[in-house]
């Protein structure tokens, strides 16, 4: 197994395993290898647009994870 | 030099692209403008209509006209020194680094939520370098207090509530578009004279 610290943003976050508020990044336990595909599925992420950052940098949903990356997704939202 | 000369030669030599010229760019852009960023390119395939200047930076007399040219006229009655690169395009997943590549900070102004992302995704996959600064979340009448501007990954800032959704039938006030605006317009002074956002 590996850990990921998992951010979610705005809507997004309350979709957190632990079901509590706030945007903070939680560590979370994965299989070996986990992609970020499985992940958003694992944790039941809605169909919407989303901007996807592993370590800060963009990443494809699906690129496989690795032990301590940080995941953050990010789903803007219209009006400009 | 001092540290005010060497500011205004960063600000002056520096070239910002905006794409989506409406209400979060054309505010921008005449921020970017009044602070003495040398270069602007404007990016929007749409013309000035009469509900767009509710909140944009657009007058009765545009109505009709190309927003790209519209803005351009305006800008350089502030400024008329300022440098005006004008594409009239749809930005797509295809032109997108194409246009805005050689930019030295990229500003993210469309309004669909799906151009967002997919700007975003691009900006940092193709162009990880240059800084992008996004908007997500400036709908409704909640307090302009919670539009606030950070760094959510490397090279990427993020400007909003990041909540407040157009879809949800909520109106754009030009009040809480332009404070939106005016921190987007900040943190690109605030890259290009050399700071980092927490």
């Amino acid at each position: 197994m590996m850990v990921v610290d998992v951010a979610l943003f705005a809507s997004l976050a309350s979709f957190q395993p632990d079901g509590l508020p706030g945007r903070h990044s939680r560590p979370i336990e994965f299989p070996d290898g986990f992609l970020i595909s499985q992940v958003i599925e694992m944790l039941a992420l809605p169909d919407e647009p989303r901007v996807i950052f592993v370590n800060g940098r963009h990443a494809e949903e699906r690129s496989a994870l690795r032990d301590g990356d940080r995941l953050a997704i990010f789903p803007p939202v219209g009006g400009g | 030099m001092d540290a005010n000369t060497d500011s205004r030669l960063a600000l002056r030599g520096a070239t910002v692209a905006i794409i989506g010229c409406g209400g979060l760019g054309s505010n921008v852009a005449a921020m970017l403008v009044r602070s003495g960023v040398g270069t602007l390119h404007l990016i929007d395939f749409d013309r000035v209509e009469e509900d767009n200047l509710n909140r944009q930076l657009f007058f009765q007399d545009d109505i009709g006209r190309l927003k790209t040219g519209a803005l351009a006229d305006t800008l350089r009655r502030i400024s008329p020194e300022v440098r005006l690169l004008e594409t009239v395009a749809r930005v797509t997943a295809e032109n997108l680094a194409g246009l805005v590549g050689s930019a030295d900070v990229i500003v993210e102004a469309v309004d669909g939520a799906a151009d967002k992302a997919m700007i975003g995704n691009v900006c940092t996959t193709e162009l990880p370098e240059v800084p992008l600064v996004t908007a997500s979340g400036l709908a409704g009448s909640g307090s302009a207090n919670e539009i606030v501007s950070e760094r959510i990954a490397d090279n990427v800032y993020l400007v909003g509530d990041l909540s407040s959704d157009v879809r949800d039938g909520l109106p754009l006030y030009a009040s809480r578009v332009m404070v939106a605006a005016a921190h987007e317009a900040h943190v690109v002074i605030r890259v290009l004279l050399g700071y980092r956002e927490p």
